[in-house]
């Protein structure tokens, strides 16, 4: 259980991650 | 300052700006694609793992192809070590029987993380604690992987500035394979067979038991440690084989192998500035980046070494000589090596946090305040004192971009860096890398300083197993300042120094702190993280949109930043931005420690 835990810690930051990267291009676009 | 200090000093520098045109020249051609020295030897596998892997080297990618590839593959190798470092127990090479027991849900968490992003914070003995397949599977495959993509992501964000007009930024899987081949590899076998001349061992072997002439019976752990030896300090990884580090004579047995070392932290740092100046065209811009680390890094080394040559007024007042003469070192000689003195010791701890490597050879919990807070500083600031492989060079990039921002406000003008206009959004990513560490670090630092946890709940448990190094008599601490060895500005101290640490992905230690609870595992880990990817990936947005920019050609209002000029801007960018935002937390630790030292306080 605790395992599972802190393995879907670590998706929910490679998650965030990845979202983050779009946001990021989502912000130059509207500069565009 | 003693003679010796000083020559050594000079000596590193020396030997650092020997490296730094050949390497960097050399590591240009690389990631060009261009055929080298070793193309021979190492093309055919090059060549191989793209067919294996489906590469096409040739695909130009976007900033955000880069980005999500980089991460899909930090990802796959966090989850790969994360189960083998829980399964280390049914896994071969494993000597000492090593299971879960030892590595605990929490403890696998923060060292997967922590060796994906080359922060190799160790919360664990690796003695008692991981096996030799752990050690050279799960964890040494980062210092490899991990030293790759921030070389990678360094070469990404140049090309942003030497692109023109472009969609894409390189490929990612061709630049972190090229820069395992052709760079790190070559190196790693060479230092790895000077290491082991110069008495490092590297074998398989069962730990010895000893018996000394009390009678007493001693354990002597051993293993391949040459072999990781090179890549962690090559990779800047840090990770040492035994829990002292390179305070240990197996990890660093001697006067020459400690300056063999420190060659090697920086010596992949300082070469890629040429790297810069050769690929956007204009090598002396590379010279301007290498001279305002060099003169951060000196400044750094001249201060800690200084503090610690100088010694304590407790041990003046006790009546002990400080001064060095022929006969002693004098100075702080507490938590050190006698074999490496004050001047090795200042040296290493300046060295390794400039960079993002972490290895220790002295104890810096024992540095004096102000010797401990250089190492400090050098994180805070997000080691861009030469930096980690890659990262210290993209680091200094981000303050680049700042400097010639605040240079054009000054001046009414727009600001260009390298032939590229930096505009509202180049800022905005670079401010915005920039507040996510300064985030992490004081935000996980407040929390951890004032957080009181149920004394018999979960996060407040020292991991414990029947027989290890830490016992269980003292398993559970409540608040998460109950496992600091010292109370006051230095226990502060090393909180802000163990999230620094994190952050900035060094991962070496002021030792003081027991990390080894579910607190501490967990929220290191999470600002190990933040500190990596949150900041990578603004500096690549940042790469991309400048790499679709066409070049502008120098005008008579261009700010030229390939002077003495401009790398005297950035030192001053570095040490004002690092001064303002972390100034109250260095008040409250060793600016304060160092006050009260001067008055004599003990506590």
């Amino acid at each position: 259980m605790t395992d599972l835990f802190f393995i879907a810690t670590g998706v929910a930051c490679f998650a965030l991650a990845i979202a983050y990267t779009y946001g990021c291009e989502k912000l130059r676009g509207r500069h565009d | 300052m003693t003679t010796s200090a000083t020559f050594q000093i000079i000596l590193y520098f020396g030997v650092l700006l020997l490296i730094t045109k050949p390497l960097g020249s050399y590591m240009a051609r690389v990631f060009a694609g261009e055929r080298t020295f070793f193309h021979p030897a190492l093309g055919r596998l090059e060549r191989g793992t793209y067919r294996v892997l489906g590469i096409d080297p040739s695909r130009n990618m976007k900033w955000t192809t880069y980005a999500v590839a980089m991460l899909a593959f930090s990802f796959a190798s966090f989850l790969f070590s994360y189960a083998a470092l829980r399964l280390q127990g049914v896994l071969p090479l494993n000597p000492q029987h090593f299971g879960a027991k030892q590595m605990t849900p929490d403890l696998a968490f923060n060292t997967a993380m922590s060796f994906t992003t080359n922060t190799n914070w160790q919360s664990y003995s690796p003695e008692v604690t991981v096996s030799y397949f752990s050690n050279m599977v799960a964890l040494a495959i980062h210092n490899w992987a991990s030293a790759a993509v921030g070389i990678a992501i360094a070469i990404a964000v140049i090309r942003g500035f030497a692109h023109k007009s472009a969609d894409g930024i390189g490929n990612f899987w061709a630049d972190a394979v090229r820069a395992t081949l052709y760079v790190l590899l070559p190196i790693a076998f060479i230092g790895a067979i000077v290491f082991v001349a110069i008495g490092v061992p590297q074998n398989f072997d069962a730990y010895t038991i000893a018996h000394t002439l009390e009678g007493a019976t001693q354990t002597i752990a051993q293993g391949p440690v040459a072999s990781q030896e090179i890549i962690k300090q090559l990779g800047t990884n840090g990770g040492g084989f035994f829990n002292v580090n390179s305070a240990h004579p197996f990890e660093n047995p001697s006067p020459l192998s400690n300056f063999f070392t420190l060659v090697l932290i920086w010596s992949i740092p300082a070469a890629i500035t040429h790297t810069f100046g050769k690929m956007v065209g204009n090598p002396k811009q590379g010279w301007a980046i290498f001279g305002a680390m060099s003169a951060l890094a000196l400044v750094g080394i001249l201060i800690c070494t200084s503090a610690e040559q100088a010694g304590t007024p407790h041990l003046a007042h006790a009546g002990i000589q400080t001064q060095a003469t022929a006969l002693q070192a004098g100075g702080n000689l507490e938590g050190k090596e006698t074999r490496f003195g004050n001047a090795g010791s200042a040296l290493f701890a300046a060295v390794t946090t400039g960079a993002a490597c972490g290895a220790v050879n002295s104890m810096h919990d024992s540095l004096t305040p102000i010797g401990g807070l250089v190492p400090l500083f050098n994180m805070l600031t997000g080691e861009v004192v030469f930096g980690g492989v890659g990262a210290g060079l993209y680091g200094m990039l981000m303050f680049a971009v700042l400097a010639v921002f605040i240079a054009g406000l000054m001046v009414g003008r727009t600001p260009e860096y390298v032939g590229k206009k930096i505009e509202k959004f180049e800022v905005q990513m670079a401010m915005l890398a920039m507040l996510v560490c300064c985030a992490s670090v004081l935000g996980f630092t407040a929390i951890s300083s004032v957080v009181h946890l149920p004394k018999e709940g979960f996060w407040a448990a020292l991991n414990t197993w029947p027989g290890s190094a830490y016992g269980g008599s003292d398993s559970v601490y409540g608040p998460a300042t109950g496992n600091l060895n010292n109370t006051g500005p230095h226990g502060f101290s090393e909180i802000f120094y163990a999230y620094a640490s994190g952050t900035a992905n060094n991962g070496s230690a002021f030792a003081g702190i027991t990390a080894n609870t579910p607190w501490y595992n967990t929220t290191l880990a999470l600002a190990m993280m933040f500190g990596r990817f949150m900041m990578i990936v603004p500096l690549l947005a940042m790469a991309g949109a400048l790499a679709q920019k066409k070049s502008v050609p120098a005008s008579s209002g261009t700010f030229p930043t390939d002077t003495t000029t401009f790398a005297t801007l950035l030192v001053g960018i570095v040490v004002i931005v690092g001064a303002l935002t972390y100034f109250p937390g260095l008040a409250l630790g060793p600016i304060v420690e160092h006050f009260k030292m001067l008055a004599l306080a003990t506590h």
